[in-house]
C-alpha cells in the first residue's frame, strides 16, 4: 500500500510538474485553464493551512483568543505578508505558540 | 546534455537557495517523523522524499494514510494538492521552449514552490537560458538535498523530539510563509476568504475532501475576482499567459 501511494502520487507529482513544459513548447493554454491555475496556489494552501489553525480538535472550532494556534498563526501571517520570509515566520510563529502555551498553563 | 550547463550559474543558483533550505529543514524532518507514525518504514520514509519531493503531497499522504482514508483518496488529495505545479510548470513553459527534452525533465522534476519563487525572475529578465536553466538546476539540486538529510533527521529524530513542542504546526508555518505574500493581490484576498469559510463550513465532509472542496471553491472565486476587478489587478504574477 505505502509503496503503491509513493510511486502513484510521484508519478502524479512529476505529471503536473511536467504538464505544460512538455505539451506547451507547441499548443497555447486555453486563456480561462491559465487564470483558474493562477489561483491555485492561494485556494488550496488556504485549504491546507486554516483548517490546522482553527480547528482544536477534529470538529471542534475555535475562533477565540483561548486558541494558541490561531493567535500564533495571525502574528506569523503578519510577518509573512510584510516581510516575505519563510525562515522569520517559521522562527516567529513557533516563538508565539510555545510563548502563548506556556502563558495560559 | 552539456549544451545547458554553465558551472558558475549552477553554483549561484544552489548558492542563493542556502538560505531557503534552512526554513525548508523543520518541514522535512515533520515529513520524515509523519510517515513514520503513518506506518512506512523508514526506508519508504526516504523513498517517498525522495520520488515525491513535495512536502504538501507527503505530509497530506502520510496523515491521510495515518487516518485510514482508502488509497483512491489519498492519491485524488495528493493530485488536487499537486494542481499547483500546473501553474508553475504553465509559466516556466515559454521559456524552455528551446531546451532539450531530458533537461526539462530534470527541470520539471524539480520544481517546487521555492525553486519556482526564486528563479521565474531571472527567466523573465535574462536573455541566458543556458545560465538560467543552470541556475534553476543549481539550486533545485540543493532543495532536493535538504529535503533528503531533512527526512532522514526526522526519521531518526522523530522519536525524540518531545510532543509538547509541537514541532508539526511547522508545516502550516510553512505553507503561511507562502501564502501570506499572495495576499498583496486583491483577488487572493477573494480567493482566500471563499476558501477559508468553505474550508470551515465543509469541515464534516468524510476523509477530508472538504480540503478539496474549499480548494476549488476558492479558484471559483478568484476567476469570478478577474471578471468584476479586470485582469490587470491581478496579472502581475503570472508571465506568458
Amino acid at each position: 500500500m505505502i509503496w503503491a501511494l509513493i510511486f502513484i502520487v510521484g508519478a502524479i507529482n512529476f505529471a503536473a510538474r511536467l504538464s505544460f513544459i512538455a505539451l506547451f513548447a507547441r499548443r497555447e493554454m486555453p486563456p480561462l485553464l491559465a487564470r483558474a491555475l493562477r489561483h491555485v496556489p492561494a485556494a488550496m494552501l488556504t485549504a491546507i493551512v486554516v483548517p490546522a489553525i482553527v480547528f482544536v480538535a477534529p470538529g471542534a472550532l475555535s475562533l477565540d483568543a483561548g486558541n494558541v494556534k490561531l493567535i500564533a498563526a495571525l502574528v506569523a501571517g503578519v510577518v509573512a505578508w510584510r516581510w516575505r520570509n519563510t525562515l522569520l515566520t517559521i522562527g516567529v510563529g513557533m516563538v508565539a505558540l510555545w510563548l502563548l502555551q506556556w502563558l495560559m498553563r | 546534455m552539456r549544451t545547458h550547463f554553465s558551472r558558475p550559474a549552477f553554483i549561484e543558483g544552489a548558492r542563493d537557495m542556502l538560505p531557503m533550505t534552512v526554513g525548508l529543514i523543520p518541514f522535512g524532518i515533520v515529513c520524515g517523523v509523519g510517515a513514520i507514525s503513518a506506518g512506512a518504514s523508514p526506508v519508504a520514509a526516504l523513498a517517498m522524499s525522495m520520488i515525491v519531493f513535495s512536502g504538501a503531497a507527503q505530509i497530506i499522504a502520510a496523515q491521510l494514510l495515518a487516518a485510514g482514508a482508502p488509497l483512491a483518496v489519498i492519491v485524488l488529495s495528493c493530485f488536487v494538492v499537486s494542481l499547483r505545479f500546473l501553474m508553475y510548470s504553465a509559466a516556466m513553459a515559454p521559456y524552455l521552449k528551446p531546451v532539450d527534452q531530458r533537461w526539462r525533465h530534470l527541470v520539471a522534476f524539480l520544481l517546487t514552490d521555492q525553486a519556482f519563487a526564486s528563479s521565474i525572475r531571472r527567466f523573465r529578465e535574462s536573455p541566458d537560458l543556458r545560465a538560467n536553466v543552470s541556475y534553476f538546476v543549481g539550486g533545485g539540486a540543493v532543495l532536493w538535498l535538504a529535503w533528503q538529510i531533512a527526512t532522514i533527521a526526522g526519521i531518526l529524530a522523530g522519536a525524540v523530539i518531545p510532543p509538547s513542542w509541537q514541532l508539526e504546526f511547522v508545516v502550516p508555518l510553512c505553507f503561511l510563509a507562502i501564502l501570506a505574500p499572495l495576499l498583496h493581490e486583491r483577488a487572493a484576498v477573494i480567493v482566500f476568504a471563499t476558501a477559508a469559510v468553505a474550508a470551515i463550513a465543509l469541515d464534516a465532509m468524510p476523509m477530508r475532501l472538504s480540503m478539496i472542496c474549499a480548494g476549488l471553491a476558492g479558484i471559483v472565486a478568484g476567476v469570478v475576482a478577474d471578471r468584476i476587478f479586470g485582469r490587470s489587478a491581478t496579472a502581475e504574477v503570472e508571465p506568458g499567459n
